[in-house]
């Protein structure tokens, strides 16, 4: 399914960023989120154990899915961190934070940890 | 036991009204602050606070002491004809002015946060020209603010505390005679304060730019407001907004990072500054202004120190010692991998940036000057603790709206950590 | 209105408030009790009466008091509370140009931001208890909190 995906600042997931008050864990249960509406979430057969693959033509993440009423259908907000600019991109010079067309697949993969993405974005 | 206000740096509002109790050693209380403030206080003794200096060995990240830090960074400087500094918006200005210094004896280039976020805008301004204003002129006269693609209540939590809802020498009944429009995609936080007079416009993703347009042909001509709306928004809103606008005695649109990093950012920016100069043409008694939000408390000041220092507010190249002409910023720099080692002040550019650039960054040595760990810290090659700018070590800041504050030194920092403005001097010291 | 409908609705004039609609009003602020309804005691009603009596519980005939609640876990200390209270507005002249209150708080002040959380202060001095008229009816620290992290109830 396509998707939007615009990353936004919200401050309990910021201050987990620019802080990190606890440990990896809870960096990734904060930053490796999207917030969907709910009936994104219900067409797209998601359940709590299941996660989200995003695919752009950046790059490809896999984050856990949230729901969140106000997002409007068809966007995925997510947080901005390091797992959102795994599909960030660069267009005309300029940084790209906003509306980034994603494929969105449904998988049983588990979400990297900060360590592992370093690692992976390195050995790729 | 003394409590005194002091100006809290924990985001670019820079509140100057937090009151602490300090005892001169530890902080004891922050009254005032908000969430975001007083995580910054909290940092002084925070778990993921880097309290020593640490070098690459083996693959590994290992304890060192501050000399043989030094040392390696002097290597990995001497050894690189194209060193590359980035970051400087969270020191204060007299360490940004030693940055831009030390990349004139290395021969580097250096650019701060700036260029990708709120410094969009001054470069667009070059060709629009651009209408400012203070926070204090908003607390005072603002009638109209529009919050554009910015989510106010959970990037600066007190700016609408203080913008909006104070009372002000003019505009005594406060709330109630403030308009605030809220143009964003996403039903935020920033919506939550709405009140009757209040238009709250959801916009569709990415079409800020012909919203704009309209209203630019609306404020030419006027009266043909297109009957089905534009960008998801209604001819009614449609016909509010554009009277609120031209309407307004004081207004200000506070553009956010909705605006700055869409699809064709300068575009939107630049459509925006006219629109607003169109509309301070037109009007008679009142004026429209911009207020950039931007994160970081003293992303400004560089643009600042730069300018009245070197001529040039961003993306400063230097050969021979000497400024020298280019038109690089710091993301065309690092996609072109024109660079062979990196020097990062104060922030983390691995989590900030795209994927693609933050690779091409990593795999040349990386030099990290921060207090706190981040995905940077994971992947540097050298760190070197610095103390906490606004909590133990002082210094001039300029605050969003362009207003220089003194930052005071409350506490003595850590042994043997030293403030960025010490660090680079060091730096530039043991070159010389 | 929950109320009104298990009230004989019959306007007889026997009781304080005089009418059934005045009476449910009364009812739910605690300034009558369900005793005070003569026609209710008589057999034909006693349905009615038994389930007045269960939705009111035992807090049946208490005066209703005031609280607010701030929710430590949403609140991120903005502070538009502070600042938009109107008793803060006249006791603390600093809050007037959106600055935090002086410290220690003013005895009358409601809201003060401490460790980046809201904390109330003086629930005695709400405008809900204090004052007269129409201003009893102030809300605005419920509704202008952009996290909804404050609720103002009648426990």
């Amino acid at each position: 399914m396509e998707m939007l995906v615009n990353t936004v600042r919200m401050i309990d997931n910021d201050q987990a960023k620019e802080y990190s008050e606890g440990d990896n864990n809870t960096l990734t249960e904060k930053l490796a989120i999207g917030l969907i509406n709910p009936e994104d979430f219900k067409n797209l057969n998601l359940t709590q154990s299941l996660n989200l693959k995003l695919i752009s033509n950046f790059g490809s993440v896999i984050i856990k899915a949230l729901q969140d009423k106000n997002v409007p259908l068809g966007t995925i907000n997510m947080p901005v961190s390091i797992w959102a600019n795994q599909i960030t991109g660069i267009e005309n010079h300029e940084l790209l934070y906003k509306n980034i067309k994603v494929n969105v697949e449904v998988t049983r993969d588990s979400v990297l940890g900060l360590k592992e993405l370093i690692n992976s974005i390195k050995e790729k | 036991m003394v409590s005194e206000r002091i100006t809290c740096s924990g985001c670019s509002l820079l509140c100057d009204d937090i009151i602490i109790k300090s005892d001169g050693l530890y902080i004891d209380e922050v009254i005032g602050a908000c969430l975001k403030g007083k995580e910054r206080f909290d940092q002084i003794t925070s778990k993921n606070r880097i309290l020593n200096p640490q070098i690459k060995k083996d693959g590994e990240l290992q304890k060192a002491t501050l000399d043989e830090a030094l040392e390696k960074v002097i290597k990995i400087i001497k050894n690189s004809s194209k060193p590359l500094l980035y970051g400087f918006s969270t020191v204060s200005c007299e360490a940004q002015l030693k940055g831009i210094h030390l990349a004139s004896v290395i021969n580097g280039f250096i650019d701060s946060n700036s260029t990708i976020c709120q410094g969009k805008v001054l470069n667009t301004s070059k060709e629009t020209g651009i209408s400012l204003t203070t926070i204090t002129e908003a607390i005072n006269k603002a009638d109209l603010l529009i919050l554009w693609g910015a989510n106010a209540a959970e990037s600066i939590p007190r700016l609408l505390n203080k913008v909006l809802f104070s009372r002000g020498k003019f505009r005594m009944t406060g709330r109630e005679i403030k308009t605030l429009i809220a143009i964003d995609p996403v039903k935020t936080a920033s919506f939550g304060v709405m009140g009757v007079r209040d238009v709250a416009l959801q916009i569709k993703a990415g079409k800020d730019i012909d919203l704009i347009r309209v209203l630019k042909e609306e404020c030419c001509v006027a009266d043909s407001i297109p009957d089905k709306g534009i960008a998801g928004i209604d001819s009614n809103d449609l016909k509010r907004l554009l009277l609120h606008l031209t309407g307004a005695e004081n207004g200000i649109i506070f553009i956010g990072q909705g605006l700055l990093n869409s699809q064709n950012g300068s575009n939107v920016i630049k459509e925006l500054l006219e629109l607003v100069q169109l509309i301070n043409v037109k009007q008679q008694k009142g004026r429209m202004s911009v207020m950039m939000l931007g994160g970081h408390y003293n992303m400004v000041g560089f643009e600042h120190v730069a300018l009245s220092n070197y001529g040039k507010n961003q993306s400063l190249q230097f050969s021979n010692n000497l400024l020298v002409e280019t038109s690089d910023t710091i993301v065309s720099n690092i996609e072109k991998e024109d660079f062979d080692c990196s020097i990062i002040v104060g922030t983390d550019p691995i989590s900030h940036f795209p994927k693609h650039l933050s690779k091409k960054l990593m795999s040349k040595p990386i030099i990290l000057i921060d207090n706190k760990q981040s995905a940077t810290s994971y992947v540097a090659d050298v760190i070197i603790p610095s103390c906490i700018t606004g909590i133990e070590s002082g210094g001039l800041v300029y605050r969003i709206d362009h207003v220089p504050l003194n930052l005071k030194k409350i506490i003595n920092p850590p042994n043997n950590i030293f403030s960025d403005e010490e660090i680079i001097e060091k730096i530039i010291e043991k070159l010389v | 209105m929950e109320l009104y409908k298990f009230l004989p609705k019959t306007n007889c004039k026997k009781c304080n408030p005089k009418t059934c609609m005045a009476f449910a009003l009364a009812l739910l602020q605690g300034k009558v009790k369900v005793d005070d309804c003569p026609p209710l005691l008589e057999p034909k009603h006693k349905k009615d009466y038994e389930k007045l009596k269960e939705l009111l519980g035992s807090e049946d005939g208490k005066e209703k008091e005031l609280t607010i609640d701030v929710d430590n876990d949403l609140c991120d200390g903005c502070g538009i509370c502070v600042t938009v209270c109107p008793v803060n507005a006249r006791y603390c002249p600093p809050t007037l140009s959106g600055k935090a209150p002086d410290y220690p708080p003013e005895k009358h002040q409601l809201f003060q931001i401490k460790s980046g959380k809201c904390e109330l202060l003086n629930l005695k001095q709400c405008r809900r208890i204090e004052a007269e008229g129409r201003e009893r009816e102030c809300r605005v620290c419920e509704t202008y909190c952009p996290r909804e992290a404050i609720k103002i109830d009648y426990v």
